[in-house]
């Protein structure tokens, strides 16, 4: 009871993971690299939602569940809660976190050419974006996994507005 | 005694099934255990019933038969424990405290991850473990 885990070394490992799958076993297929990154992180939210659901009643909604992750589960992984909560009260959820520590020591990739051709920008912006979404496929597998889990089978994405503040919307499946 | 102890995922199917007598009675607990299952059911779909304790984890007595008590126990992930057992006075306060520490040991032991979720459990160190809660309960009932 009561292991600690260092952060850094979570840190390292979810970045290389991903490095691995994206540069590595699956270099010319971003989507399955995508798929397998979610997989993992899906076994590792079914395991997570067993243990920390262990000593408390059971929920008796959707809400009820998605509160539980908003909070509690967000606490224990990354030690504050879900900053905003939406919902259109027909399924979809959006938790919104200011500050997601898997993005806090993401950078751009500064290019040696910033500075002299203004039309170079968005091809490095958007891979940029591309790699740091590569990251995200892990947290919206863990909360897919601890969702389905508790017994609510839905879809998970994840949406960078500015980082590190990160959204993930969740569609519950009907 | 505790005389049998059962994991059964969220569709029904058994996970780990034990019993613990010298006799061979293995298919006649086994159908206690089934049995269960209907009530487990029952009690979860029909709230009322359980009033103040409503959505806890631990659902107490399902039924009695003639030699043996039979308690049940629901997850969050939808995992039933079922317990059998041959006492006939046994205290709330020793079920629930069994049904934690194997709540534990279950937990445990699916967060292996060489195990495979919803198929059965055959790591040997839970069943290790289950054994020790199990005996465990004799005595602390007894003491």
């Amino acid at each position: 009871m009561g292991r600690e885990v260092s952060e850094s070394c979570v840190d390292s490992l979810l970045t290389e993971m991903v490095s691995s799958y994206c540069d590595r076993f699956y270099a010319n297929k971003p989507d399955l690299a995508a798929r397998r990154i979610e997989a993992i992180g899906f076994q590792v939210g079914l395991q997570l939602s067993e243990r920390y659901t262990m000593e408390r009643p059971r929920f008796s909604d959707h809400l009820e569940a998605i509160k539980f992750i908003c909070k509690d589960f967000w606490s224990e992984l990354f030690k504050k809660q879900i900053d905003n909560l939406k919902t259109n009260h027909r399924g979809t959820f959006v938790l919104q976190d200011n500050r997601f520590r898997w993005l806090a020591r993401m950078s751009v990739d500064p290019s040696p050419e910033n500075g002299d051709l203004s039309q170079d920008n968005p091809p490095a912006e958007n891979k940029a974006a591309q790699a740091t979404s590569m990251h995200l496929y892990f947290p919206c597998g863990i909360i897919r996994g601890a969702l389905s889990n508790l017994g609510i089978p839905c879809a998970v994405t994840a949406d960078i507005s500015n980082l590190p503040a990160c959204s993930f919307v969740v569609r519950i499946k009907a | 005694m505790i005389v049998c102890v059962a994991v059964v995922g969220h569709q029904n199917n058994p996970l780990y099934i034990q019993s613990f007598t010298e006799a061979d009675d293995a298919l006649k607990l086994h159908h206690i255990v089934h049995c269960s299952l209907d009530v487990v059911d029952e009690r979860v779909n029909n709230p009322k019933k359980s009033g103040p304790t409503l959505n806890e984890t631990f659902l107490g007595l399902l039924y009695p038969t003639e030699n043996y008590k039979v308690y049940g126990y629901l997850t969050n992930t939808k995992v039933k424990f079922i317990l059998v057992t041959t006492d006939l006075d046994v205290r709330d306060a020793d079920v629930r405290n069994f049904f934690r520490r194997f709540h534990a040991a279950y937990v445990d032991a699916v967060s292996n991850p060489f195990h495979v979720p919803g198929k059965k459990i055959t790591s040997r160190t839970f069943a290790e473990r289950v054994s020790t809660i199990v005996k465990s309960f004799g005595s602390s009932s007894a003491g």
